[in-house]
């Protein structure tokens, strides 16, 4: 059962006069026994109640039939109705390409090739009702004409009325046509919606572009299934409550500012709300069978709900006001959606529209009206995949800002407590905790920024809620490489120079920046450094307890240091007039451009030697040489050794291979011997030196108690000789007095012996 | 070689005075500590250097504290070689801090310790504004006294505090028949109203202390020099006396007369070619 006026759709459609409704109820053909003359009587006096009655007794006695129509249970398979709305919203522009657009979207609103074809047959089968076959009557009643047909037309389109253009300003009252199924009251005057609540077979109402400005008298209409209230003045959907059948619902071209009072109509499939003056969407839930929304032309600028709709299929919001994607994104939850238009609003001229929208909608087969392909698909995941990753990116960025800028906190409030607790260098403290955290982070806009937390990173994908609540206080340490800088906060920090660093960040970095660390653990690891980023010129030190001009010394192993920088907060040895002469000094062989930021001149240098030289020579010539070797570490030991070979020779004869190795080490041995231990290994040293004073006190008393003892013994023979001596002659004489006695006594002693 | 005390004591004990024995002990701790290195060049050789550095007074240097105050040789040569590094530190004229002058101090010895260079400072700024700058030759000469005579300025002290209290340390240290007369010279009401103590009275305290005392002492005439220009003086006054004295600073021997501080042609030499 066809309306007339979609016999030709195309021509329609040219005209831009129509909003289409394709409507194709496929039902067992009509039986022909049901068709009803149509019989106008002009003189017909009924009055409305007696029309009622009459119209009622009808219904009774035909119901036989209809329950024959309509038990095939038009909803499913048998019937089919979809519409080509949107044809009519094409304007402009757009008109040109309809044609051809058309006919796809025609074709794709079937399911299937074989629906298409019915839709065909129905269309050449479509009753031509005209209006010739018609009288209207203008009764006796104030303003209702009363309509009669013939009975030869009765029979003939015994369901269908049609009473196009015919000028109504109101509804006719129709009478003993209860059976009637299709009603077309198109292209009237009519401003209210009454006189067919007898109708209650009706299934199709057409009251397309009319001045009806409020739905209304249809409550009784219980089987209407399809309503099209296009081109009116509605302004607001209203009173469909007893439609709970209504498949099709058209109310295009009206002044609806919002979508209510729908929820119950869930066996409705399609929707048509076009060129109305919905700001939002809304209000969707409970049309469970809703396949097809359209919302062109409107001013949307967001969309909700759309994922309660578990049957869409297609949906149309060009034209609208729809910016980004996030104020439609629950489309991407939908399941069902497979179909979609966004032409026309502001989002569609961004250069993400396309990827991001088939990115988040996987389940799209088209886009705007063109079929997506498989290609585009993969393009769209690609960028979305960078974008993604962009956002990720950025989002990562920020919330390594915070972790930082955190961590620095944390580090600092850990700093104060460590330097509490030590209270002879505690210094102004209290503006650290302010100062320090604040300033740093603002290095972090650099191009290549590579931050390393010990944390995992991988817990950053979460939420940046989820993320920042996972920064512990455990953070007590962070490491950053910015651009050409190292930053370390905290000694735990320090770790990291064991990590393996890539060749190229590691020679990229020529700053190296130390804030909160014990200078004492910075010397230990000062190694590691030259080792592993063999770059690094310029040297930051903030709050890193620098107290003593000997700490300087141990940063002379380093292999190059062209900067020297050195943070008043936390070092107490920038207060003192010397520090940067003994800086210069001990570290001449770097030949240092700039200390804190100021540029270091000959005079200074000058200075510097004039104030220390003495203490470099006293320590290079005055110390025994045992010392010297023993001071000077086990590398510089072969230098040391090679120079006093060299020593002996007369300075011409120093060769250049001599020079060429004094110039390779750069640093002066006299300086060398001022070097630095920390105070742990130092007080270590002093342990060891104690236990080793005690063995040698214990030998060296031993020792010269034997010493002493001998000592006294001899002393004591001294004093004994003279006196042995003289007995030992006196035995000696009286022995050989007597020679005759003494021959016989040594023949005696000789015989003895044999 | 042999001094006439020689006999008076037995072996060990005149070693042990003249700390012979420190030395030697100190010798072979070295050696132990540096044993492949000075295997290398000899034992013999080690010892001749070793004792040629003490009889030179470098072997404090870079030393631990706890060898550098051993015995009066190295306190000196420790004084010494302060002087002699830092002097052009004074001879620039700048004015340095206690802390900045610990900082020399440990330059040359790592561990030396805050409380000493605290006490000599507070011998220049009389106790109060710790954080003042002082001249070299200031804090040298207060220095000299603090460092050398740590011991002995620390018995000092308990005495000044023993007399400012109105007891005679003498009574309680040393039983002696001067006792008796000490006790009736300051009255208290006197002490209490005037600043310090009697210097005569306190001489003799310190005469006393110098005979028994077993670490080094200024000799006592100069003391008694010191203490006769005036009636009463405070314990810092002493100290600052002391410190400026240079009859003191010549028996000392480590440091040149004021006037001649900043001279050292020597390394002066050595600097001019460096």
């Amino acid at each position: 059962m066809i309306p007339g006026k979609y016999r030709s759709v195309s021509g329609r459609a040219a005209n831009n006069v129509n909003c289409g409704l394709h409507l194709v109820i496929q039902t067992s053909s009509l039986p022909e026994k049901s068709k009803v003359e149509f019989k106008l009587n002009k003189e017909t006096p009924s009055f409305p109640g007696r029309l009622l009655q009459h119209d009622l007794e009808r219904n009774y006695s035909s119901r036989q039939g209809d329950g024959r129509v309509i038990s095939p249970s038009p909803r499913n398979k048998s019937s089919c109705i979809s519409s080509t709305t949107n044809v009519t919203d094409l304007c402009g522009l757009e008109m040109k390409t309809t044609m051809s657009s058309l006919s796809a979207f025609g074709d794709s609103s079937f399911q299937t090739p074989s629906k298409s074809r019915t839709r065909q047959g129905c269309h050449s089968a479509g009753p031509n009702v005209s209006g010739d076959h018609i009288n209207l009557a203008s009764s006796s009643m104030p303003s209702f004409p009363i309509l009669q047909r013939s009975s030869e037309e009765k029979i003939l389109y015994s369901d269908r009325l049609t009473l196009e253009r015919q000028k109504l300003t109101v509804c006719p009252i129709i009478d003993g046509e209860e059976h009637l199924r299709l009603l077309n009251f198109q292209h009237n005057f009519i401003t209210r919606i009454q006189n067919i609540s007898n109708l209650q077979r009706l299934i199709f109402l057409d009251l397309y572009d009319n001045q009806i400005e409020e739905i209304s008298g249809l409550s009784t209409l219980r089987s209407l299934r399809v309503l099209l209230l296009g081109k009116n003045r509605i302004k607001k959907i209203s009173n469909l409550e007893n439609l709970k059948s209504l498949d099709v619902l058209d109310l295009h071209g009206n002044q609806i500012t919002r979508i209510e009072n729908v929820s119950h109509l869930c066996d409705l499939r399609v929707l048509n709300l076009a060129r109305n003056l919905l700001s939002h969407v809304d209000n969707l839930n409970g049309l469970d069978s809703l396949t097809e929304l359209n919302l062109r032309h409107n001013q949307i600028t967001f969309v909700r709900d759309v994922d309660n709709l578990p049957s869409l299929q297609r949906l149309f919001l060009s034209f609208n006001n729809i910016s980004t994607f996030e104020s439609v994104c629950c489309l991407a939850d939908s399941s069902s959606l497979s179909d979609i238009t966004f032409d026309g609003n502001p989002i569609a001229q961004e250069s993400w529209y396309k990827h991001t929208i088939l990115q988040n909608m996987m389940q799209l087969r088209q886009l705007d009206m063109k079929r997506v392909t498989e290609e585009e698909r993969r393009m769209a995941s690609v960028v979305a995949k960078k974008e993604e990753e962009k956002k990720r990116e950025s989002h990562k960025q920020s919330l390594l800002k915070e972790k930082k800028r955190l961590t620095i906190n944390n580090v600092a409030r850990k700093w104060d407590l460590q330097q509490h607790r030590t209270p002879n260098i505690a210094t102004n403290q209290d503006t650290k905790v302010s100062d320090s955290p604040s300033q740093d982070p603002s290095q972090l806009h650099g191009s290549a920024v590579v931050s390393a937390f010990p944390e995992e990173t991988g817990s950053l994908d979460s939420g940046l809620t989820s993320a920042l609540q996972g920064l512990s206080v455990t953070d007590t340490h962070l490491v950053e490489v910015d651009g050409d800088t190292l930053s370390l906060y905290g000694s735990g920090a320090l770790e990291s120079l064991d990590r393996n660093w890539s060749v190229q960040t590691a020679g990229m970095v020529t700053t190296v920046s130390f804030t909160f660390i014990e200078f004492d653990e910075i010397v230990q690891v000062l190694p590691k450094l030259k080792m592993k980023f063999p770059n690094s010129l310029h040297l930051k030190f903030k709050e890193t307890n620098l107290v003593m001009l000997q700490q300087f010394n141990a940063l002379a192993q380093l292999r190059r240091v062209d900067q020297l920088t050195i943070d008043p907060q936390g070092n107490p040895v920038v207060n003192f007039t010397l520090w940067k002469y003994y800086v210069l000094f001990r570290l001449s062989h770097f030949s240092m451009q700039k200390i804190n930021g100021t540029e270091v001149t000959q005079n200074d240098m000058i200075m510097a030697e004039r104030l220390f030289g003495i203490l470099a020579h006293v320590a290079s010539s005055e110390l025994p040489q045992y010392r010297l070797i023993s001071i000077l570490g086990d590398a510089r030991k072969k230098q040391f050794r090679y120079l006093l070979e060299t020593k002996g020779k007369k300075p011409g004869l120093v060769n250049e291979e001599n020079n060429d190795s004094k110039r390779l080490v750069g640093e002066n041995t006299n300086r060398a011997t001022l070097n630095y231990t920390t105070r742990d290994f130092y007080n270590e040293r002093l342990e060891e030196i104690k236990e080793k004073k005690k063995f040698c006190k214990m030998y060296m008393e031993d020792l010269v108690k034997e010493a002493t003892d001998i000592n006294m013994k001899n002393e004591a023979l001294q004093k004994l000789w003279p006196q042995m001596f003289i007995e030992l002659v006196r035995d000696a004489v009286i022995e050989i007095r007597n020679k005759n006695s003494y021959m016989k006594l040594c023949l005696q002693q000789i015989t003895d012996q044999k | 070689m042999l001094s006439p005390e020689r006999l008076a004591l037995p072996d060990y004990e005149y070693l042990a005075q003249r700390h012979v024995l420190t030395y030697m002990e100190d010798a072979v701790c070295q050696l132990l500590e540096n044993k492949e290195d000075i295997s290398q060049y000899g034992i013999a050789r080690f010892f001749t250097e070793y004792f040629n550095s003490v009889c030179q007074g470098t072997h404090i240097l870079f030393r631990e504290f706890s060898f550098i105050q051993a015995t009066p040789h190295n306190r000196a040569s420790f004084l010494r070689a302060f002087w002699r590094c830092f002097r052009t530190v004074g001879k620039n004229g700048d004015l340095l801090t206690m802390r900045e002058y610990h900082c020399l101090l440990q330059l040359l010895c790592p561990d030396f310790p805050l409380e000493l260079t605290q006490k000599a400072a507070r011998i220049v700024l009389m106790d109060d504004a710790m954080d003042c700058l002082m001249s070299f030759s200031d804090f040298l000469f207060a220095f000299q006294i603090q460092f050398y005579y740590s011991e002995f300025l620390e018995s000092v002290a308990a005495i000044y505090q023993d007399l400012l209290a109105g007891k005679n340390p003498n009574t309680v240290i040393v039983p002696t028949s001067s006792s008796g007369q000490h006790r009736q010279r300051p009255t208290l009401g006197e002490a209490s109203m005037l600043e310090g103590v009697e210097a005569s009275l306190f001489y003799q305290c310190l005469e006393n202390l110098c005979d028994r005392h077993k670490y080094s002492c200024p000799p006592p005439a100069l003391v008694k020099e010191v203490l006769s220009n005036v009636q009463r003086l405070t314990f810092y006054g002493f100290l600052v006396a002391l410190s400026k004295h240079h009859g003191i600073n010549q028996a000392l021997g480590a440091l040149p007369d004021k006037g001649d501080l900043m001279h050292d042609p020597a390394m002066d030499e050595e600097l001019e070619r460096l």
